[in-house]
Protein backbone atom coordinates (compact mmCIF):
# COMPACT_ATOMS: atom_id res chain seq x y z
CA UNK A 1 0.00 0.00 0.00
CA UNK A 2 1.48 3.29 -1.00
CA UNK A 3 0.49 6.87 -0.62
CA UNK A 4 -1.26 8.67 -3.41
CA UNK A 5 0.38 12.06 -3.03
CA UNK A 6 3.61 11.20 -4.79
CA UNK A 7 3.61 8.27 -7.22
CA UNK A 8 7.40 8.00 -7.40
CA UNK A 9 8.47 7.84 -3.79
CA UNK A 10 5.68 5.64 -2.40
CA UNK A 11 5.45 7.66 0.77
CA UNK A 12 2.44 8.90 2.68
CA UNK A 13 1.68 12.52 3.21
CA UNK A 14 0.75 13.66 6.70
CA UNK A 15 -2.87 14.01 5.57
CA UNK A 16 -2.94 10.43 4.36
CA UNK A 17 -1.62 9.17 7.67
CA UNK A 18 -4.29 11.21 9.39
CA UNK A 19 -6.89 9.62 7.13
CA UNK A 20 -5.73 6.15 8.19
CA UNK A 21 -5.84 7.21 11.83
CA UNK A 22 -9.47 8.22 11.53
CA UNK A 23 -10.44 4.53 11.59
CA UNK A 24 -9.33 4.19 15.22
CA UNK A 25 -12.22 3.54 17.59
CA UNK A 26 -13.24 6.26 20.00
CA UNK A 27 -15.80 6.36 22.80
CA UNK A 28 -18.51 8.97 22.51
CA UNK A 29 -21.50 9.98 24.63
CA UNK A 30 -24.36 10.96 22.32
CA UNK A 31 -26.95 13.50 23.34
CA UNK A 32 -29.52 12.39 20.79
CA UNK A 33 -31.48 9.27 19.97
CA UNK A 34 -30.63 7.54 16.69
CA UNK A 35 -30.97 4.06 15.24
CA UNK A 36 -27.83 2.00 14.61
CA UNK A 37 -25.78 2.99 11.57
CA UNK A 38 -25.13 0.04 9.28
CA UNK A 39 -22.11 1.05 7.23
CA UNK A 40 -19.76 -0.95 5.03
CA UNK A 41 -17.02 -0.61 7.65
CA UNK A 42 -19.28 -1.91 10.40
CA UNK A 43 -22.40 -1.31 12.49
CA UNK A 44 -22.31 1.49 15.04
CA UNK A 45 -24.83 2.45 17.64
CA UNK A 46 -27.64 2.44 18.64
CA UNK A 47 -27.24 5.96 19.95
CA UNK A 48 -29.10 6.83 23.17
CA UNK A 49 -28.60 10.00 25.18
CA UNK A 50 -25.94 9.64 27.92
CA UNK A 51 -25.17 6.02 26.97
CA UNK A 52 -21.58 5.71 25.79
CA UNK A 53 -20.85 3.86 22.54
CA UNK A 54 -17.85 3.15 20.35
CA UNK A 55 -17.51 4.69 16.90
CA UNK A 56 -14.60 5.39 14.54
CA UNK A 57 -12.84 8.69 15.01
CA UNK A 58 -14.14 10.14 11.75
CA UNK A 59 -17.72 9.49 12.83
CA UNK A 60 -17.04 10.89 16.28
CA UNK A 61 -15.63 14.07 14.76
CA UNK A 62 -18.55 14.37 12.36
CA UNK A 63 -21.10 14.00 15.19
CA UNK A 64 -19.13 16.37 17.41
CA UNK A 65 -19.09 19.02 14.70
CA UNK A 66 -22.89 18.90 14.63
CA UNK A 67 -23.08 19.06 18.41
CA UNK A 68 -24.60 15.59 18.70
CA UNK A 69 -22.14 14.07 21.15
CA UNK A 70 -19.20 14.59 23.45
CA UNK A 71 -16.03 12.62 22.83
CA UNK A 72 -14.45 10.75 25.73
CA UNK A 73 -10.70 11.24 25.36
CA UNK A 74 -8.77 7.94 25.39
CA UNK A 75 -7.25 6.69 28.64
CA UNK A 76 -3.70 7.64 27.76
CA UNK A 77 -4.71 11.24 27.13
CA UNK A 78 -4.70 12.33 30.75
CA UNK A 79 -2.14 14.48 32.52
CA UNK A 80 -1.03 11.72 34.93
CA UNK A 81 -0.62 9.09 32.21
CA UNK A 82 1.23 11.44 29.89
CA UNK A 83 3.54 12.66 32.67
CA UNK A 84 4.40 9.03 33.40
CA UNK A 85 5.07 8.37 29.74
CA UNK A 86 7.24 11.47 29.40
CA UNK A 87 9.32 10.41 32.39
CA UNK A 88 9.66 6.89 31.02
CA UNK A 89 10.76 8.27 27.66
CA UNK A 90 13.38 10.45 29.29
CA UNK A 91 14.68 7.66 31.47
CA UNK A 92 15.30 5.15 28.70
CA UNK A 93 17.49 6.75 26.04
CA UNK A 94 17.35 3.80 23.64
CA UNK A 95 13.82 2.44 23.97
CA UNK A 96 10.49 3.85 22.97
CA UNK A 97 7.58 3.65 25.35
CA UNK A 98 4.53 1.90 23.85
CA UNK A 99 1.97 4.47 22.80
CA UNK A 100 -1.01 4.14 20.45
CA UNK A 101 0.21 3.76 16.87
CA UNK A 102 -1.65 6.91 15.85
CA UNK A 103 -1.22 9.04 18.96
CA UNK A 104 0.07 12.08 17.05
CA UNK A 105 -2.88 12.13 14.65
CA UNK A 106 -5.54 11.30 17.25
CA UNK A 107 -4.35 14.04 19.57
CA UNK A 108 -4.23 16.55 16.74
CA UNK A 109 -7.79 15.69 15.64
CA UNK A 110 -9.15 15.87 19.16
CA UNK A 111 -7.40 19.18 19.84
CA UNK A 112 -8.90 20.57 16.66
CA UNK A 113 -12.46 19.39 17.10
CA UNK A 114 -13.08 18.45 20.72
CA UNK A 115 -11.06 20.85 22.85
CA UNK A 116 -13.88 21.24 25.38
CA UNK A 117 -14.05 17.48 26.02
CA UNK A 118 -10.40 17.15 27.10
CA UNK A 119 -9.65 18.08 30.71
CA UNK A 120 -6.52 20.27 31.09
CA UNK A 121 -6.23 20.63 27.35
CA UNK A 122 -3.23 22.98 27.42
CA UNK A 123 -1.29 20.75 29.75
CA UNK A 124 -2.14 17.63 27.74
CA UNK A 125 -1.15 19.34 24.54
CA UNK A 126 2.24 20.50 25.77
CA UNK A 127 2.92 17.09 27.29
CA UNK A 128 2.24 15.37 23.99
CA UNK A 129 4.49 17.84 22.21
CA UNK A 130 7.24 17.15 24.74
CA UNK A 131 6.86 13.40 24.35
CA UNK A 132 7.05 13.71 20.60
CA UNK A 133 10.17 15.87 20.79
CA UNK A 134 11.93 13.49 23.16
CA UNK A 135 11.07 10.52 20.96
CA UNK A 136 12.18 12.24 17.79
CA UNK A 137 15.47 13.19 19.37
CA UNK A 138 15.94 9.50 20.17
CA UNK A 139 15.25 8.60 16.55
CA UNK A 140 17.87 11.07 15.39
CA UNK A 141 20.54 9.80 17.75
CA UNK A 142 19.64 6.28 16.67
CA UNK A 143 20.07 7.19 13.01
CA UNK A 144 23.64 8.25 13.72
CA UNK A 145 24.53 4.62 14.23
CA UNK A 146 23.54 3.65 10.70
CA UNK A 147 26.66 2.54 8.89
CA UNK A 148 27.71 0.39 6.00
CA UNK A 149 26.90 -2.79 7.94
CA UNK A 150 23.31 -1.74 8.58
CA UNK A 151 21.06 -3.86 6.40
CA UNK A 152 17.78 -2.95 8.08
CA UNK A 153 16.52 -0.66 10.78
CA UNK A 154 14.26 -2.07 13.45
CA UNK A 155 12.01 0.53 15.03
CA UNK A 156 9.90 -0.88 17.83
CA UNK A 157 6.94 1.09 19.20
CA UNK A 158 7.47 4.01 16.86
CA UNK A 159 4.20 5.60 15.82
CA UNK A 160 2.83 6.03 12.31
CA UNK A 161 3.59 9.71 12.01
CA UNK A 162 7.08 9.38 13.43
CA UNK A 163 7.89 6.60 11.00
CA UNK A 164 6.44 8.67 8.21
CA UNK A 165 8.70 11.63 8.95
CA UNK A 166 11.94 9.69 8.87
CA UNK A 167 11.03 7.21 6.14
CA UNK A 168 12.35 9.14 3.10
CA UNK A 169 15.63 9.89 4.83
CA UNK A 170 16.21 6.36 6.14
CA UNK A 171 15.38 4.70 2.84
CA UNK A 172 17.78 6.96 0.94
CA UNK A 173 20.52 6.62 3.50
CA UNK A 174 20.25 2.83 3.53
CA UNK A 175 20.28 2.73 -0.26
CA UNK A 176 23.39 4.90 -0.39
CA UNK A 177 25.21 2.79 2.18
CA UNK A 178 24.14 -0.36 0.38
CA UNK A 179 25.49 0.97 -2.90
CA UNK A 180 28.82 2.04 -1.47
CA UNK A 181 29.29 -1.18 0.44
CA UNK A 182 28.44 -3.49 -2.46
CA UNK A 183 30.98 -6.23 -3.15
CA UNK A 184 31.85 -4.73 -6.55
CA UNK A 185 32.95 -1.50 -4.92
CA UNK A 186 34.71 -2.99 -1.91
CA UNK A 187 36.75 -5.95 -3.15
CA UNK A 188 37.55 -7.66 0.18
CA UNK A 189 34.88 -6.81 2.71
CA UNK A 190 36.66 -8.71 5.46
CA UNK A 191 39.64 -6.39 5.52
CA UNK A 192 37.59 -3.37 6.47
CA UNK A 193 36.74 -4.64 9.90
CA UNK A 194 36.46 -8.09 11.35
CA UNK A 195 32.98 -7.56 12.63
CA UNK A 196 30.53 -10.42 13.03
CA UNK A 197 27.70 -10.47 10.49
CA UNK A 198 25.15 -9.71 13.19
CA UNK A 199 26.15 -6.38 14.66
CA UNK A 200 24.76 -6.02 18.16
CA UNK A 201 24.36 -2.25 18.11
CA UNK A 202 22.38 -1.33 15.06
CA UNK A 203 20.46 1.74 15.97
CA UNK A 204 17.25 2.06 17.90
CA UNK A 205 15.17 -1.06 18.28
CA UNK A 206 11.97 0.25 16.93
CA UNK A 207 9.59 -1.99 15.06
CA UNK A 208 7.30 -0.41 12.56
CA UNK A 209 3.91 -2.01 12.15
CA UNK A 210 4.08 -4.65 9.52
CA UNK A 211 1.91 -2.77 7.05
CA UNK A 212 4.17 0.27 7.07
CA UNK A 213 7.60 -1.06 6.19
CA UNK A 214 10.49 1.34 6.48
CA UNK A 215 12.35 -0.15 3.60
CA UNK A 216 14.49 -3.16 4.14
CA UNK A 217 17.58 -3.96 2.22
CA UNK A 218 19.19 -7.32 1.90
CA UNK A 219 22.44 -7.88 3.66
CA UNK A 220 25.39 -7.48 1.39
CA UNK A 221 27.23 -10.40 2.89
CA UNK B 1 19.50 2.90 -8.75
CA UNK B 2 20.38 4.55 -12.01
CA UNK B 3 18.13 4.11 -14.98
CA UNK B 4 18.14 5.20 -18.58
CA UNK B 5 15.95 8.22 -17.89
CA UNK B 6 17.57 9.22 -14.62
CA UNK B 7 18.54 12.87 -15.13
CA UNK B 8 21.24 12.70 -12.48
CA UNK B 9 22.79 9.72 -14.21
CA UNK B 10 22.84 11.61 -17.51
CA UNK B 11 24.35 14.72 -15.94
CA UNK B 12 26.92 12.64 -14.14
CA UNK B 13 28.14 11.14 -17.41
CA UNK B 14 28.83 14.67 -18.62
CA UNK B 15 31.54 15.17 -16.01
CA UNK B 16 34.96 15.68 -17.56
CA UNK B 17 37.75 13.23 -16.93
CA UNK B 18 41.23 13.47 -18.30
CA UNK B 19 42.35 10.74 -20.68
CA UNK B 20 45.51 9.92 -22.62
CA UNK B 21 45.09 8.93 -26.22
CA UNK B 22 46.75 5.60 -26.99
CA UNK B 23 46.37 6.03 -30.74
CA UNK B 24 46.44 9.00 -33.04
CA UNK B 25 42.97 10.05 -34.12
CA UNK B 26 42.24 11.89 -37.33
CA UNK B 27 39.46 14.43 -37.76
CA UNK B 28 38.69 14.95 -34.08
CA UNK B 29 40.86 18.00 -33.49
CA UNK B 30 38.06 19.78 -31.71
CA UNK B 31 38.47 17.42 -28.76
CA UNK B 32 41.94 18.82 -28.07
CA UNK B 33 41.96 22.62 -27.87
CA UNK B 34 45.76 22.67 -28.14
CA UNK B 35 45.92 20.73 -31.39
CA UNK B 36 47.21 22.60 -34.41
CA UNK B 37 45.92 20.20 -37.00
CA UNK B 38 42.57 18.46 -37.15
CA UNK B 39 43.83 15.38 -35.37
CA UNK B 40 44.81 14.24 -31.88
CA UNK B 41 48.35 12.94 -31.50
CA UNK B 42 49.13 9.68 -29.78
CA UNK B 43 49.95 10.25 -26.10
CA UNK B 44 48.25 13.62 -25.83
CA UNK B 45 46.25 14.40 -22.70
CA UNK B 46 42.68 15.51 -23.34
CA UNK B 47 39.65 16.23 -21.15
CA UNK B 48 36.64 14.27 -22.34
CA UNK B 49 33.18 13.72 -20.91
CA UNK B 50 32.85 10.50 -19.01
CA UNK B 51 30.48 8.85 -21.46
CA UNK B 52 32.89 9.41 -24.35
CA UNK B 53 36.00 8.32 -22.47
CA UNK B 54 34.20 5.18 -21.33
CA UNK B 55 33.32 4.21 -24.89
CA UNK B 56 36.80 5.03 -26.19
CA UNK B 57 38.40 3.06 -23.43
CA UNK B 58 36.34 0.01 -24.32
CA UNK B 59 37.88 0.30 -27.80
CA UNK B 60 41.32 0.74 -26.22
CA UNK B 61 41.77 4.14 -27.88
CA UNK B 62 42.40 5.99 -24.64
CA UNK B 63 43.44 5.30 -21.07
CA UNK B 64 41.57 7.06 -18.29
CA UNK B 65 43.38 8.94 -15.53
CA UNK B 66 42.03 9.11 -12.02
CA UNK B 67 40.07 12.38 -11.68
CA UNK B 68 41.39 15.03 -9.36
CA UNK B 69 38.64 14.54 -6.80
CA UNK B 70 39.99 11.07 -5.98
CA UNK B 71 43.64 12.08 -5.63
CA UNK B 72 45.77 11.85 -2.52
CA UNK B 73 45.18 15.49 -1.56
CA UNK B 74 41.43 15.07 -1.41
CA UNK B 75 41.82 11.81 0.47
CA UNK B 76 43.95 13.53 3.10
CA UNK B 77 41.40 16.29 3.47
CA UNK B 78 38.55 13.80 3.82
CA UNK B 79 40.52 11.97 6.47
CA UNK B 80 41.11 15.21 8.35
CA UNK B 81 37.50 16.38 8.43
CA UNK B 82 35.13 14.75 5.99
CA UNK B 83 32.25 17.13 6.62
CA UNK B 84 34.13 20.34 5.80
CA UNK B 85 35.46 19.36 2.37
CA UNK B 86 33.74 21.22 -0.45
CA UNK B 87 33.02 18.19 -2.60
CA UNK B 88 30.39 19.90 -4.71
CA UNK B 89 33.02 22.27 -6.04
CA UNK B 90 35.32 19.39 -6.97
CA UNK B 91 32.70 17.12 -8.45
CA UNK B 92 28.96 17.40 -7.82
CA UNK B 93 28.54 13.73 -8.70
CA UNK B 94 31.40 12.59 -6.53
CA UNK B 95 29.92 9.25 -5.43
CA UNK B 96 28.27 8.32 -8.70
CA UNK B 97 31.36 9.14 -10.74
CA UNK B 98 33.50 7.27 -8.24
CA UNK B 99 31.39 4.14 -8.59
CA UNK B 100 31.58 4.24 -12.37
CA UNK B 101 35.21 5.19 -12.71
CA UNK B 102 36.66 2.71 -10.25
CA UNK B 103 36.48 -0.26 -12.65
CA UNK B 104 37.82 1.86 -15.54
CA UNK B 105 40.99 3.01 -13.82
CA UNK B 106 41.43 -0.25 -11.95
CA UNK B 107 41.93 1.48 -8.62
CA UNK B 108 40.50 -0.77 -5.93
CA UNK B 109 40.89 1.79 -3.16
CA UNK B 110 38.31 4.18 -4.61
CA UNK B 111 35.42 2.07 -3.37
CA UNK B 112 36.48 2.07 0.25
CA UNK B 113 37.42 5.74 -0.01
CA UNK B 114 33.88 6.56 -1.18
CA UNK B 115 32.38 4.57 1.66
CA UNK B 116 34.68 6.28 4.14
CA UNK B 117 33.79 9.72 2.81
CA UNK B 118 30.08 9.00 2.82
CA UNK B 119 30.10 7.57 6.34
CA UNK B 120 31.89 10.67 7.59
CA UNK B 121 29.64 13.12 5.82
CA UNK B 122 26.41 11.21 6.51
CA UNK B 123 26.45 12.27 10.16
CA UNK B 124 26.79 15.88 9.12
CA UNK B 125 23.81 15.61 6.79
CA UNK B 126 21.77 13.87 9.47
CA UNK B 127 22.50 16.36 12.21
CA UNK B 128 21.34 19.23 10.06
CA UNK B 129 18.58 17.68 8.02
CA UNK B 130 15.70 17.44 10.48
CA UNK B 131 16.42 20.53 12.53
CA UNK B 132 17.21 23.13 9.90
CA UNK B 133 15.00 26.18 9.62
CA UNK B 134 12.54 25.96 6.79
CA UNK B 135 12.89 29.13 4.77
CA UNK B 136 16.60 29.85 4.92
CA UNK B 137 18.93 28.23 2.40
CA UNK B 138 21.75 27.19 4.70
CA UNK B 139 25.40 27.80 3.96
CA UNK B 140 26.56 24.24 4.43
CA UNK B 141 24.31 23.14 1.60
CA UNK B 142 26.92 24.43 -0.84
CA UNK B 143 29.37 21.79 0.38
CA UNK B 144 27.12 18.82 -0.31
CA UNK B 145 27.27 16.72 -3.44
CA UNK B 146 24.12 15.86 -5.36
CA UNK B 147 23.52 12.64 -3.49
CA UNK B 148 23.93 14.31 -0.12
CA UNK B 149 21.65 17.14 -1.17
CA UNK B 150 18.96 14.63 -2.13
CA UNK B 151 19.31 12.97 1.25
CA UNK B 152 19.11 16.31 3.03
CA UNK B 153 16.10 17.38 0.98
CA UNK B 154 14.27 14.12 1.72
CA UNK B 155 14.53 14.73 5.43
CA UNK B 156 13.88 18.44 5.31
CA UNK B 157 10.80 18.24 3.11
CA UNK B 158 9.15 15.49 5.14
CA UNK B 159 9.79 17.45 8.34
CA UNK B 160 8.40 20.61 6.74
CA UNK B 161 5.31 18.74 5.55
CA UNK B 162 4.74 17.41 9.05
CA UNK B 163 5.07 20.86 10.61
CA UNK B 164 2.65 22.26 8.09
CA UNK B 165 0.15 19.53 8.89
CA UNK B 166 0.54 20.04 12.63
CA UNK B 167 -0.10 23.76 12.45
CA UNK B 168 -3.25 23.06 10.51
CA UNK B 169 -4.86 25.60 8.29
CA UNK B 170 -7.80 25.21 5.99
CA UNK B 171 -8.63 21.52 5.69
CA UNK B 172 -10.94 21.77 2.76
CA UNK B 173 -10.26 24.12 -0.07
CA UNK B 174 -13.33 25.72 -1.48
CA UNK B 175 -13.58 25.40 -5.22
CA UNK B 176 -13.36 28.83 -6.77
CA UNK B 177 -16.50 28.22 -8.81
CA UNK B 178 -18.66 27.86 -5.68
CA UNK B 179 -20.29 30.94 -4.28
CA UNK B 180 -20.07 32.80 -7.53
CA UNK B 181 -23.35 34.24 -8.63
CA UNK B 182 -24.79 33.21 -11.92
CA UNK B 183 -25.28 35.84 -14.50
CA UNK B 184 -28.95 36.58 -15.08
CA UNK B 185 -28.78 35.61 -18.75
CA UNK B 186 -27.46 32.06 -18.01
Amino acid sequence: MAGQSDPHLSIFSAEEVEFIAEDEMMEIVPNMKMDPLNLICGDFGPFRPQIATEVPLWLAVALKKRGKCTIRPPQWMSVEKLTQILEAERESPREFHPLPFHYVEISRLLFDHARDDIPDVYMVRSLIEDIRDVRFHKVETGLETISARTHAVKLKNLSAMEVNIVRPFIVRALQAFYKHDSPQMIPQPDTIGNRPPQVADRGPRVRAKSHMPLGTLADTL
Amino acid sequence: MSSYYDIDDIMMEDEFVSVVFQVAANGVGLLDPGAETNCVEQGSKVELPFWLSHELQLRQAVSVNIPACFNQKTRKEIQADAACVDLRNRCPYFYELGCKIAPLVGDRTIGSFLLYAFTGRYKEVLSKAHSAAIAVAPKFLTLFTKEETHLYEAARSSMAAFKKWRLGGPRFERASILGRKRKPND
